[in-house]
């Protein structure tokens, strides 16, 4: 046809080779089958393990857990599109989340997203060549009142400023939640060695 | 039956309806994208907002609410006030269409569904003429997402009926919505395209020019078509379609509701089984053959040479030896003309039932499931009127024979003289069949494309597809109902029943419900057709 049409016939496959979900990870997956009525009902945790696995939800993955839920992968796709929480390519070891809504954007958070850009030699939605970081906005983090806010994975930084994002990108535990913070979607495994080893 | 007013005219509607569908049934042109009869409600569209008196929460004063609600989701209460005619009202609609073309192409020169779409529509009566949209638009791709189905993102209006259509109809769940907020867009997984036997209903419930047909794509603009009233033939279930054509040429089949059998579906088997019409391999003209020598008889001839022949065998070989087979895919007014020539001439004649061709299982829909839960059937008989057949030659009585027995018969030379009727779209004369010519003295072989038996037939006689024809057939559940007839046969073909009127010794034009009065004197069941209630004028 003369003009660009997205194939859609074809498959996305990111891997070849055996099942990307491990044992594990299904057996988790599982494990939430029982709170609710039905098993499409485990989409959402299933999604929040998957991505604490991988890291990201690639389309091999989508489908293991479409079989594993019983439902068409275009459900899963659906849904994993929907937020943006969700990642269906890799991304950096940390994610770097810059508010962008209006009581940050007041404050200078778009000075504070230009820091990071410069720092880390990036754009928007990209990472870092050595894979560390991944630079994305967001909307409103629900932290308005210690504005301008930036996320580091789950650790908030609050009232950022410009001339602070230097101090924040040269300490190694940026990302380090000290609050108490629920493992339900973690990674099968013990959370805690995974956070000593980073 | 409940009463509620609209724009101050009190209706009676039936019950259980929604507001919008009970005021479409009443004549209101309401306009509306995401509300299909057949789906589930999500009131996703806000284009059939109206507005509904209600009693005030204080006073209990009946006070039109503050708000506009969407009418396709409050069902019809009696007593019921609402209006459309309002300036609310219309307001809304100007603002939805205003975002509905937001980032839309305006490519009606090159849109299929042009001429067929109601954002054209709608836009007519309810958009402006200028966009206010000082942004550039988001430009969002074709989609190839199956083998016989486009989808173009950006003329899409995220009505979603594609979507609920394969969760609740074909229960295939193949499309999806992705993203979200003005980035959403219908979608299929990677690798799992949009590829179910229902999946052309999308592409018909779409309600603008976003899911495209790739077998009509660039074909006609619609405006140039005709339609007429027809039943598939694609297997015994005989949905009501719409076939859709010009010059002589069909270009496409819809559904056409029916609540008895098909709802608004059609499968993709009937949707696209239409091709051989229009294969050049057809029977276009008769044939007499007089030892080795081949001739085309003159059509007004036939009728007489046709009957002296029979009479000839009748002196010859005795009354008992002539045998008509008839063909589930014969119309029942062409069936019974047949039977009224043959047993007319031989009044002993055997009748038999042509093959009834049979193919895998019956499929259920939404996929899975049983009983109640089922909304679409197809029947693995794929033939359009086995028991309209059966119920002719049980009526005419006498000698009735199966198709296997016709065989055996015929093989073993019981019969001197035979009228064989085919017209499948498909090879029909297997092995057996093949051989019994010779045992004939004279075989007359009606049908629509060369096989063994047309080979060695004394006289052939071309028929014509059901597209061709007008007539009735008899569903798998007993409906006589009835189709037009949308195009011309080929050059030098004549109407199988005009030709079989005459031969059966009538005067005039063949027209079907003519001879279903002559039949209705012995056949009570052909004292009516079933004919479906009309889609409300404004619906779609
Ligand atoms: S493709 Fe058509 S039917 Fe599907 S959501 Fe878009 S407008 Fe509605
Ligand atoms: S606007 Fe940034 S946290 Fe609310
Ligand atoms: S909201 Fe009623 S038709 Fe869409």
């Amino acid at each position: 046809m003369a003009w660009k049409v997205v194939d859609r016939n074809e498959a996305i496959v990111e891997a070849e080779g055996p099942a990307l979900l491990s044992d594990a990870v299904r057996e988790k997956i599982r494990s939430f089958f029982d709170r609710y009525e039905t098993k499409r009902a485990a989409l959402l945790p299933a999604l929040h393990i998957v991505q604490d696995t991988l890291g990201h939800i690639p389309h091999q993955g989508m489908m293991e857990i479409a079989g594993l839920l019983e439902i068409h992968p275009s459900d899963v796709i659906d849904t994993v599109s929907f937020y943006t929480h969700f990642w269906t390519h890799p991304k950096g070891k940390k994610i770097i989340t810059v508010c962008r809504s209006v009581s940050c954007e007041v404050m200078g958070g778009e000075a504070v997203l230009n820091e990071f850009k410069k720092q880390l030699g990036i754009g928007e939605h990209e990472t870092t060549p050595d894979g560390k970081y991944s630079l994305v906005t967001e909307e409103c983090l629900a932290n308005c009142d210690h504005a301008p806010c930036v996320l580091i994975n789950e650790k908030r930084h609050e009232g950022v400023k410009p001339e602070n994002v230097a101090a924040i990108l040269a300490d190694p535990n940026n990302d380090r939640v000290t609050m108490e913070r629920s493992t339900l979607f973690d990674a099968p495994g013990d959370s805690k060695a995974r956070d000593s080893a980073q | 039956m409940p009463k509620i007013t609209i724009d101050n005219r009190e209706i009676e509607c039936r019950k259980g309806i929604s507001v919008l569908q009970a005021a479409l049934e009443a004549g209101w042109n309401i306009p509306h994208y995401c509300a299909h009869p057949g789906l589930r409600v999500v009131a996703s569209c806000r284009l059939c907002l109206m507005e509904m008196r209600m009693p005030d929460p204080k006073t209990q004063e009946p006070t039109w609410s503050p708000k506009l609600v969407p009418a396709c989701q409050t069902p019809v209460r009696d007593g019921q006030v609402v209006r459309f005619d309002s300036d609310r009202v219309r307001q809304n609609v100007k603002r939805c269409m205003e975002f509905f073309l937001l980032d839309h192409p305006l490519d009606c020169p090159v849109c299929d569904q042009a001429g067929e779409c109601h954002l054209q529509d709608y836009s007519y009566r309810f958009g402006e003429a200028e966009s206010r949209m000082v942004d550039e638009k988001l430009e969002k791709p074709k989609k190839d997402i199956g083998p016989r189905t486009l989808l173009y993102s950006d003329r899409c209006v995220l009505c979603t009926r594609c979507i609920r259509f394969t969760q609740e109809i074909s229960g295939t769940h193949e499309l999806c919505l992705v993203n979200r907020g003005t980035r959403n867009e219908i979608d299929v997984f990677p690798g799992k395209p949009l590829d179910n036997p229902l999946q052309g209903n999308v592409v018909d419930i779409c309600p603008v020019g976003s899911l495209i047909d790739k077998d009509f794509l660039f074909k006609r603009r619609v405006w140039e078509l005709e339609s007429a009233s027809s039943i598939c033939p694609g297997c015994a279930r005989g949905c009501f379609i719409r076939v859709d054509h010009c010059d002589g040429t069909v270009y496409r089949l819809k559904p056409r509701y029916n609540p008895k059998v098909n709802d608004w579906w059609i499968c993709d088997e009937g949707r696209f089984g239409w091709k051989y019409v229009h294969d050049d391999k057809r029977i276009t003209a008769p044939v007499l053959h007089r030892g080795h020598e081949k001739t085309t008889p003159k059509w007004e001839e036939l009728p007489e040479i046709l009957r002296y022949r029979f009479e000839e065998q009748m002196r010859k070989n005795g009354p008992d030896k002539v045998v008509a087979m008839l063909s589930p895919f014969m119309a029942c007014e062409e069936a019974w003309l047949l039977i009224k020539f043959i047993r007319e001439v031989a009044p002993q004649a055997a009748l038999a039932m042509g093959p009834v061709s049979e193919d895998g299982e019956n499929q259920h829909f939404p996929v899975g499931a049983s009983g109640d839960a089922v909304r679409f059937t197809i029947l693995k008989e794929k033939c359009p009127n086995r028991r309209g057949i059966e119920l002719l030659i049980g009526a005419a009585g006498g000698k009735t024979l199966s198709f296997e027995e016709f065989v055996e018969k015929s093989a073993a030379g019981d019969f001197s003289a035979g009228w064989v009727v085919g017209g499948y779209p498909a090879e029909w004369v297997d092995k057996a069949a093949g051989k019994i010519a010779p045992k004939f003295e004279l075989l007359v072989v009606q049908d629509i494309f060369p096989n063994a038996l047309t080979d060695a037939a004394t006289i052939i006689l071309p028929s014509c597809a059901w597209v061709e024809r007008e007539g009735s057939f008899v569903n798998s559940t007993g409906l006589i109902q009835p189709f037009e007839r949308a195009i011309s046969p080929p050059e030098g073909v004549k109407r199988d029943g005009q030709y079989l009127y005459e031969i059966a010794g009538l005067d005039g034009l063949y027209r079907a419900g003519r001879v279903r009065e002559l039949m209705n004197a012995t056949i009570e069941e052909f004292a009516a057709v079933f004919e479906a209630p009309p889609m409300p004028a404004h619906a779609h």
